[in-house]
């Protein structure tokens, strides 16, 4: 792909040439990047290649030096034109772009004050000016998506890391984004309770929820992704379909040595 | 003793401390408010603003009350600011509380961790959503001990004001010493008051420390 | 509004050797106070409870009362007990007593990081009890307390000009006569002010250098 190359009809987001650096460290670079409607696009790498900057930078938690992002053709976070230095959007147009983006933290990021419910339902309240009782409703289903229905007024200290995971997960959906990024979503989970979160996600795929999902978790990236990318050093390397980089020689050394460490321990 | 002393004294002894309290309190509350402000200023502005407002903060910290207080009292008409004593001292309180105030917030602002920010933005909350409803809650649980330590502090600078004519408890005790030429009993009642003061709000401080804790051991078997 | 900078250079030089009585008296309630504090500390953490029980109500009264309060008791009431000070003695005097208490509690929070084997490395050794507060814990806890020891120095610069309510004639005194006499407060005040704040800059910064030679928080 070129910096100048079209992208498909279907893109939801479209990264162009996207580059962030800290100080003079380059932290990406020269990124590329289509996320197609309804897929499944897995970011994985070895720790540091930049996949959590790149996520971040796709509903601009972090502000990107270069290049573009774009969800649906509008520019992400700086103003559209050929000011230089570019200009921040205002805070009322970056909350509406973020409105369409929802986010899944490695560290669920729940609101310790407020039960379950009341942590998928406060940004139905406070950002969409739902009523209380309707906020309550559609979190109640929201949770009920995650298989969690039960466990609505219960506040974060008495679940469990995958029952925080998946109300975090909730309160991403219930505002009915267009996109879920999700930033290494089982990372900070104990083994035996990665797999129900695996499932939820696994679910939302079916339903034909667009994903970006940061992850170390092979098997999924494996079988549920659409495509997968595969970054190096803030460079992309790949961004093909699953069988291309998990079959037996992947054709890129780098994938190849990235994947033999999985491989030693039988993960795929 | 002589009781009939406290018969005779006992009104301006209470109207004392009753403005004593009124200075303490509008005096802190206003105080915490200017504090806060600050704190949020201090928590969304760039590095000029933030050494400003640190400047501030030194400023008032680095001097003592009283010298604030005649500033503002026989200082202010030269700018013209005329303040009654109770004025001046309320407001004198306001300024003197607010950089230690702004401090306590500040490092409550600091305890909320940065993902708890992230994920109510990601949400498209507006930043003064997010203080309301997401960090002030959480930022009561680390504060509320060291808002409730220095509201004590602040009963007890209250005895300054006497020094610029307010006609609070310690005045009031001291117009009783020398007219009726007794030390021990007044000072004693005297104490009696800022015990009480003092007492009342670590009693409400204990309140509200459980109050917004109650969700930290909430467990649902 | 006229803002005569004239006032200020005139009366400068009185306002800084005024200072002199105020750091003078805040250094000596600080010696005061540390001392003090160390035995009131040491009888909190005595075996007899009543020397504990007796510190405690010590230092609840002095942290309790107002410092002015205390001052104008110490004046009224010394008299009254017949015994007879110069009143910078008096007054600094009061104020230790009172930072006596806030000392002690310092020390006390210092003493709780020093780790308990030391003590019973000096038991073993059959070092005496004085022997041990005056050369192993005591050193220790106040380094590990310093900051906090130069807030409580700062503090005391700052109260000391409550002794200007009793007639020392320390910075905050030598402004107020001289404002009555010039009737300019605003510039007199916020001279004051100014020689207050460089006080306690110069001691903050004196302790941060402190604390650095004697590497405190990286033992």
């Amino acid at each position: 792909m070129t910096e100048n190359s079209s992208s498909p009809a279907n893109a939801l987001i479209t990264a162009r040439g996207l580059g962030k650096h800290y100080g003079t460290f380059q932290a990406l670079s020269g990124i590329d990047l289509d996320i197609l409607k309804s897929e499944v696009t897995c970011l994985i790498g070895p720790s540091g290649s930049g996949k959590s900057t790149l996520l971040r930078c796709l509903n601009f938690l972090e502000a990107y030096d270069e290049g573009e992002v774009r969800i649906d053709g509008q520019l992400v976070g700086w103003q559209d034109g050929k000011a230089s230095p570019r200009k921040p959007v205002s805070a009322t147009k970056l909350r509406e772009q973020r409105r369409q983006v929802g986010m899944v933290f490695q560290q669920f990021n729940l609101w310790p004050h407020m039960t379950a419910a009341q942590n998928v339902a406060e940004a139905l309240v406070q950002v969409k000016g739902l009523s209380k009782a309707e906020a309550r409703d559609k979190a109640i289903l929201a949770l009920a998506r995650v298989n969690l229905r039960d466990k609505a007024d219960n506040h974060p200290s008495a679940l469990s890391g995958g029952q925080q995971q998946r109300v975090a997960i909730a309160r991403a959906i219930a505002m009915e984004p267009r996109v879920v990024l999700f930033d290494e979503p089982t990372s900070a989970l104990d083994p035996e309770l990665v797999g129900e979160v695996l499932n939820v996600m696994r679910d939302l795929a079916a339903d034909g929820m667009t994903m970006v999902v940061v992850t170390h978790e092979m098997g999924f990236a494996a079988h549920v992704a659409n495509r997968v990318a595969f970054l190096d050093h803030g460079k992309l390397v790949a961004c093909v379909p699953p069988d291309e980089i998990f079959r037996q020689d992947p054709a890129d050394p780098r994938i190849r040595s990235f994947l033999q460490t999985y491989r030693e321990r039988n993960v795929v | 003793m002589e009781l009939d002393l406290f018969i005779r004294y006992g009104p301006a002894l209470l109207s004392g401390f009753g403005i004593t309290v009124l200075c303490w309190i509008v005096g802190s509350l206003g105080g915490m408010g200017l504090g806060f402000l600050i704190a949020c200023l201090y928590q969304w502005s760039g590095s000029w603003g933030r050494a400003c407002l640190q400047a501030y903060i030194e400023a008032v910290r680095g001097t003592p009350f009283m010298i604030q207080l005649f500033i503002l009292y026989y200082g202010g008409p030269s700018f013209g600011l005329l303040l009654s004593p109770v004025q001046a001292g309320i407001f004198g309180f306001i300024i003197y509380g607010s950089p230690y105030f702004a401090e306590i917030f500040r490092a409550g602002f600091q305890a909320v961790p940065t993902g708890q920010f992230e994920a109510a933005r990601c949400c498209g909350m507006t930043e003064w959503t997010i203080v309301r409803r997401i960090v002030l809650p959480q930022m009561l649980v680390s504060i509320t001990a060291p808002l409730t330590n220095f509201m004590i502090i602040l009963t007890k600078e209250t005895a300054i004001l006497s020094v610029v004519t307010v006609p609070e408890l310690l005045f009031e005790t001291q117009t009783m010493a020398a007219e009726t030429f007794t030390y021990i009993e007044p000072f004693l009642a005297l104490s009696l008051f800022y015990w009480a003061m003092v007492e009342f709000t670590s009693w409400l401080g204990r309140r509200v420390e459980r109050h917004v804790t109650r969700h930290q051991n909430r467990q649902t078997p | 509004m006229d803002f005569s900078f004239q006032v200020i250079s005139h009366n400068f030089p009185y306002l800084v050797s005024a200072a002199r009585w105020t750091i003078l008296i805040s250094f000596l309630g600080m010696l005061v106070g540390l001392l003090l504090g160390i035995g009131i500390c040491a009888a909190r953490l005595s075996h007899h409870g009543w020397l504990r029980r007796a510190a405690a109500l010590y230092i609840s009264f002095f942290r309790g009362v107002p410092l002015l309060v205390q001052l104008l008791a110490f004046f009224y009431i010394l008299p009254y007990a017949g015994v007879n000070l110069p009143a910078t003695v008096a007054a600094f005097l009061s104020i230790g007593m009172c930072s006596a208490a806030y000392n002690a509690e310092i020390l006390r929070g210092s003493l709780q990081a020093i780790s308990p084997g030391q003590r019973e490395a000096a038991d073993a050794l059959g070092i005496p009890p004085l022997a041990l507060w005056r050369r192993i814990l005591v050193p220790q806890a106040l380094r590990i307390g310093l900051p906090s020891h130069i807030n409580e120095l700062i503090l005391l610069v700052k109260v000391s000009s409550l002794a200007s309510v009793v007639g020392i004639g320390e910075l905050t005194r030598v402004a107020q006569n001289i404002t009555g006499q010039t009737y300019r407060p605003l510039e007199i005040y916020m001279a004051t002010a100014v020689i207050y704040f460089v006080i306690n800059a110069l001691i903050a910064w004196g302790g941060r250098r402190l604390e650095r030679r004697l590497g405190v928080g990286q033992r």
